[in-house]
């Protein structure tokens, strides 16, 4: 009997052999081709194991800078609308220093100081109840309602009616009453800074005038960094305007004495550029909050690349790796098909002479 | 010697040469046999110089095959641990069908994926306060993320109920073989006894006890009679002359918290935490391993998500001293009238819902989500927005950071004990994908050892076609010289007859 050494191969071992190698290298063959064909690993769960997590934190990552990125672009537009509402308001309040400074209370300029007033009154307010998409801009967070009511409206504002109770309860008469005539110079001064001035500030103002929050909206520009994102009609500039467009209007009537006019003139001057100043500050205050939009859009660009590259290194597939790969597995395969062709060859019974 | 012993030895030659002849004929019969192990034709000298064929020898190795059947066993197992993990990380499928680019709207559904769209949405809504679509975005991407985590949970409770079945199968191909292995011991028993050749018999056991190591690790040992005794790998007898009967009553509904019977071998548990002797290989240790340690692992913190997000959303009294209980808001569980304990969180996954009042599809009002009161609408005690102005982003900001904030787990659920929401679901799929990393390599690499296991036993054991030919020119040869011989010694008898 034949020898039995460690060189034995059984046949049907011989004849299956290459049946496992060729069905490896053909799974292999199909996850090559789908990595192929979507530039990323055919089971990346697989790949991965326990750097699927952070492989998720980072796509986290890469969601929330692109959905700051989009979420800073409704701030950046509410706070240009903002800031161009100001500016607007800011160049009228600067004319109407202009006007007051040309006019003199001698001939018949009383009506003139009246129409300065109401029209740049009316233009402060619709400022002020400025729009950007469905928020009113200078509403604070109460931004569903016009901050600022419509003075001349009717029925009459509640604005309006407080500034004729307070002119009423000081003199005794209505501004357009003749009799208006009498006050002196030196009461309106002490009338104008003392209970009119009163109606523009604190709860008076908040009742009356404004219907804004003097909490201001504020949103995360960039992961952990929130800015203000507006401002309200609560701040001074706002109501030292309204109070100098308001006294012009309502105390600038031909009814008073020229000195009386000559007073609000010069209070309402003082106030003007006080508040041109103030709305100075507050731009530069929104300016402010729009360089902060425009550097954390900046920061976050380049985070994102760098995440993104971080994301590419785990989950993409080098492609000429992957053709190598294919085409080095197809060769195997074509190997082994001709390899089994030949073993079928391999057999004794095919060399032996036919007795 | 005489012509007449020349006779005898020849006569002798013929036979062994038949039966040698036959022995061969065996062996390329089964050629293609798997698990057949080749007959050699023992050939000794008898008392006239003759050649007479003594035994036939089966040429087993018993140690090659202990080493298929106990790595056939690990293979077995760790596919089976493999293919249900595979099947539970189909919840968390989304990284490989999300393109690096695609960032906030993830297109897979893995509570993670959702937990990170929520997040995206809220930050979205907290720019955009006064928008209602903004708004009902957030409750949708909420009622995905609820919507995934009840999937998942579902998708576990599959998981083990199919282990479960998986075993009330395993259990019963193991007791049909140990039926069969009876029949074939006894055949072994009895021939050894009468002197019979059962090496047909000696096959058909070690074919048995492979076929079992698919389903339990087991180890085997030959008493003296020649019966064969099967024991698991934690040498819980399984055959003794007798089989012993392996016993598993199924559990069609495995629900969270649940707990599927254990497979019982005379009433000794094998598998489970009660059993003395748990069985460590086979492909029943495997759905073992699935239903009752890494389903319900997964299960646990898929449920500590779920409660974590009941609690990160909770709304709490907002007035000046505080008096009431803080309430589930964006999330809750149907009738819950408070927040969960982190303890105690079975069943949350399956159950987390988006909270209706907030739902605008459930007659809800989306608006809450910054207004607070989702709890109990109108309590003004859970009212965060007490001016009720519209671009109010207090609490939507309060939300987004919950999602980021640190908080706790319970450590049972075997990830760390305090991390963020986020971080707690991110390292959750880390974990079940690490898991199922690790069975596919050790189900490859047990693969593996079993092929080349069977390799080596197949090799030791098997035919080789070449030299069974060999085998027969060499039978042919010695069967024509036997001719040859008796024709001669035919001749000197007649020359001898002739000479008388």
């Amino acid at each position: 009997m034949t020898t039995v050494g460690a060189n034995f191969v059984s046949t049907n071992y011989l004849a299956n052999s290459l049946v496992g190698p060729v069905m490896q290298a053909q799974s292999q063959l199909t996850s090559a081709m789908t990595e192929e064909s979507t530039g990323q690993y055919a089971n990346l769960g697989l790949q991965l194991g326990d750097q699927s997590g952070y492989e998720l934190s980072l796509k986290e990552q890469v969601g929330q800078l692109q959905t700051l990125t989009t979420g800073n672009s409704v701030v950046s537009t509410n706070l240009s609308t903002a800031q161009n509402a100001l500016s607007a308001m800011q160049k009228s309040a600067q004319t109407t220093l202009n006007n007051l400074a040309a006019w003199t209370p001698v001939g018949d300029s009383g009506p003139s100081l009246q129409s300065m007033g109401q029209s740049a009154l009316q233009a402060l307010i619709s400022g002020a109840n400025t729009t950007s998409g469905d928020q009113y801009v200078f509403g604070g967070i109460n931004s569903a309602v016009a901050p600022m009511a419509d003075y001349y409206s009717t029925p009459t504002s509640a604005a309006k009616t407080g500034v004729d109770q307070v002119f009423q309860t000081t003199f005794g008469v209505l501004p357009t009453d003749p009799a208006a005539a009498n006050i002196s110079a030196s009461d309106m001064q002490s009338f104008l800074s003392g209970p009119f001035a009163a109606l523009f500030q604190g709860a008076a103002w908040s009742a009356d005038w404004s219907s804004a929050s003097s909490v201001n909206t504020n949103a995360e520009v960039a992961p952990g960094e929130a800015v203000t994102t507006s401002t309200n009609v609560n701040q001074p500039g706002f109501q030292q305007l309204s109070q100098a467009y308001a006294m012009l209007s309502e105390f600038g009537g031909s009814a008073l004495s020229s000195d009386a006019q000559q007073a609000v003139a010069t209070a309402a001057s003082s106030l003007v550029s006080q508040g041109v100043d103030s709305m100075i500050n507050t731009q530069a205050e929104l300016g402010l909050s729009q360089s902060a939009v425009t550097n954390a859009n900046n920061s976050m660009s380049s985070q994102l690349t760098i995440l993104q590259g971080q994301l590419g290194n785990l989950d993409t597939v080098d492609p000429t790796t992957t053709a190598t790969r294919i085409s080095s597995l197809t060769n195997q395969i074509q190997m082994a098909y001709e390899l089994t062709a030949r073993l079928q060859q391999l057999n004794l019974a095919q060399y032996l002479p036919v007795t | 010697m005489s012509l007449s012993t020349a006779f005898n030895v020849i006569s002798s030659s013929f036979a062994a040469n038949a039966a040698q002849t036959a022995v061969v004929s065996n062996n390329i019969a089964n050629v293609n046999t798997a698990g057949y192990s080749r007959e050699i034709a023992n050939v000794v000298t008898n008392s006239y110089g003759g050649a007479d064929v003594d035994s036939i020898t089966r040429e087993a190795n018993a140690a090659l095959l202990e080493q298929v059947s106990s790595s056939t066993s690990q293979a077995a197992a760790q596919q089976a641990i493999s293919d249900g993990l595979s099947t539970l990380a189909q919840t968390v499928d989304d990284s490989s069908s999300t393109s690096a680019t695609s960032g906030a709207n993830q297109n897979g559904a893995s509570p993670s994926a959702m937990l990170s769209n929520l997040q995206s949405a809220l930050t979205t809504y907290a720019d955009s306060p006064t928008s209602l679509s903004a708004a009902d975005a957030v409750v949708s991407a909420a009622s995905d993320l609820a919507s995934s985590l009840n999937s998942a949970s579902a998708t576990v409770q599959q998981v083990r109920e199919t282990a479960d079945q998986k075993m009330a199968s395993s259990v019963g191909t193991i007791n049909s073989l140990l039926n069969q292995f009876t029949a074939a011991n006894n055949a072994v028993v009895t021939g050894l006894q009468t002197g019979a050749n059962v090496s047909s018999a000696e096959d058909s056991r070690d074919s048995i006890v492979t076929q079992l190591a698919q389903q339990i690790g087991v180890s085997t040992t030959v008493a003296a009679n020649g019966s064969e005794s099967i024991y698991t790998d934690s040498s819980v007898t399984l055959f003794q002359d007798t089989p012993r009967t392996v016993s598993f009553t199924p559990t069609p509904t495995l629900v969270d918290g649940a707990n599927g019977g254990a497979v019982t071998v005379g009433g000794v548990p094998i598998t489970g935490a009660n059993s003395p002797m748990p069985i460590q290989s086979g492909a029943l240790a495997g759905y073992v391993a699935i239903r009752d340690t890494l389903a319900p692992e997964y299960q646990a913190q898929l449920d500590q998500v779920a409660g974590g997000l009941i609690n990160a959303f909770a709304e709490s009294d907002q007035s000046v001293t505080p008096t009431l209980p803080s309430l589930p808001g964006l999330f809750a569980t149907a009738g819950a009238t408070s927040l969960p304990s982190m303890s105690a969180t079975t069943g949350l996954a399956a159950a987390i819902e988006v909270n209706p009042n907030v739902d605008p599809s459930q007659g809800g009002n989306p608006n809450l989500l910054r207004d607070g009161g989702i709890s109990d609408p109108g309590n003004p005690a859970y009212t965060y927005n007490t001016t009720g102005a519209a671009s109010y982003t207090g609490r939507i900001q309060e939300l987004v950071g919950e999602i980021s904030a640190t908080q706790s787990f319970d450590p049972s659920a075997g990830l760390d004990a305090s991390a963020s929401l986020t971080d707690y679901a991110n390292a959750s799929v880390s974990w079940l994908q690490a898991q199922n990393q690790q069975a596919s390599d050790a189900s490859s690499y047990q693969n593996a050892v079993a092929t080349q296991a069977n390799s080596a036993l197949s090799n030791a054991t098997g035919v080789n076609l070449d030299a069974e030919m060999t085998n027969m020119l060499n039978l042919e040869n010695s069967y024509a010289s036997t001719a040859k011989l008796l024709t001669t010694v035919t001749s000197m008898f007649t020359a001898l007859l002739q000479a008388a």
